[in-house]
């Protein structure tokens, strides 16, 4: 995934939370490593760098509760909280008045949510194949700033960098000579569809598939055609997640909105319930 | 106690002070044994699988598994300390509680004035409801 779409699209979406609550002091997203992904114009980076020192030190003594996926902390005037996204972490600082439901819902669903359409839109063969000779790479962490900050600037830039691909540099060429050692094309990574829990039960069901909507099931087809799809990744929004088998959706009338049937049996494993939202991932084998 | 604040009439004005840590020490004492009553009854409840209360001359311990205890003790420690860094950072006052979750269990951790209260659970314990019963 091309960092500065990322960067652009991430920050967007923070100041966005921010206008929408106005509770919300500062928001930010940070790797483990302390790289900072994106920030609001709010939050200064060596504010965030301090936070990302603090919360590594809980973070190592946390593994005795099986990793840190999230971290509230309440004080006298508001509240700090960081949430595992995926790789990444979600800070959000909020006064005393914000409504916690709600910022936590927008926090939790919303980044997310744009997480995966970044992934989307922007799916992996256009990250594997841009070489980092023609992406001007961040000098360090100390350029975060000035590399998000101008990401709205290079915004326009980013469709020239394709068009480069066309005239391949002396190192692309060698990375295409090393390619053919390895014959194996580059598969595109798998989509990844949201969709809302819906219960699936009866006598002949069997427990251990899961029922998604025809028309996503011949999208997938059609994007591995010679591949064997036969089961399915679903995630929570917690970061539970299960493999298990699929099959298409036998009533007509919840084709295309957007659902999934999932059995009790892989609700009880992913810690999920009707009208909850999960992600979907086809397993290519 | 009673005598100790005869003393202090007796000493004059330097131990005005003294009488102030007296009966601060009183009612951190008071306090510490409420928190050790209120845990003893939360630790009965489904999901929680163990707590850790302390101040700097006592501590009470109670877990289910107590080869985890050094480890426990160290999370709720580190947990307060880097709430109280953030807290500072982002000019939020005093720190009052913590929540972290892990991917098998969570932790509720409470500074009470000296105290200080780790209550361990299973992820789906309802840490609002322990947090009201820890300062009721």
């Amino acid at each position: 995934m091309n960092e500065q779409v990322y960067a652009f699209t991430l920050k967007n979406t923070l100041n966005e939370i921010r206008k929408v609550c106005p509770g919300v002091s500062n928001t930010f997203i940070f790797e483990e490593d302390g790289k900072i992904i994106a920030k609001d114009e709010n939050t200064d980076e060596e504010t965030i760098n301090r936070t990302v020192g603090a919360f590594n030190a809980l973070t190592e003594r946390a593994k005795t509760i099986g990793g840190l996926e999230s971290a509230t902390f309440h004080d006298a005037n508001g509240q700090v909280n960081i949430n595992c996204i995926e790789d990444f972490y979600l800070a959000t600082i909020t006064s005393k008045e914000a409504d916690e439901k709600y910022v936590n819902t927008l926090s939790r669903v919303l980044v997310p949510t744009v997480l995966k359409l970044i992934d989307k839109i922007n799916p992996a063969p256009i990250d594997s194949a841009t070489p980092a000779t023609l992406e001007p790479e961040p000098a360090g962490d100390d350029d975060v700033g000035k590399f998000i900050g101008g990401a709205e600037e290079r915004e326009e830039e980013l469709p020239v960098e394709e068009t480069d691909l066309t005239k391949p540099e002396p190192e692309l060429i060698e990375e295409e000579s090393d390619s053919e050692v390895n014959p194996e094309p580059l598969l595109p990574e798998p989509p990844v569809n949201q969709f809302i829990v819906e219960n699936l039960g009866g006598l002949v069901i069997p427990s251990d598939a899961v029922r998604v909507g025809t028309a996503v099931i011949v999208q997938w087809k059609n994007l591995y055609s010679d591949k064997k799809i036969e089961e399915v990744d679903v995630e929570t929004l917690n970061g539970k997640t299960t493999r298990c088998r699929f099959k298409p959706i036998k009533d007509s009338k919840h084709e295309g909105k957007g659902i999934i049937q999932i059995p009790q049996k892989i609700q009880r494993t992913l810690q999920t319930t009707k009208g909850e939202l999960v992600m979907v991932k086809p397993v290519v084998k | 106690m009673v005598k100790k604040k005869k003393s202090v009439q007796e000493t004059g004005t330097t131990l005005v002070f003294a009488e102030e840590t007296v009966v601060s020490a009183v009612e951190e004492d008071q306090t510490f044994t409420s928190l050790c009553t209120n845990l003893a009854e939360i630790n009965k409840r489904k999901g929680v699988i163990g707590y850790i209360l302390r101040n700097a001359t006592s501590a009470t311990i109670d877990l289910k598994d107590p080869t985890k205890l050094v480890e426990y003790a160290m999370l709720s420690s580190q947990a307060l300390d880097s709430g109280k860094e953030i807290s500072e950072l982002f000019d939020l006052g005093d720190i009052e509680n913590v929540i972290i979750e892990g991917r098998d269990i969570k932790a509720l951790c409470i500074s009470i004035g000296e105290n200080k209260v780790a209550v361990f659970m299973e992820r789906d314990a309802d840490h609002a409801d322990i947090l009201r019963r820890v300062l009721p």
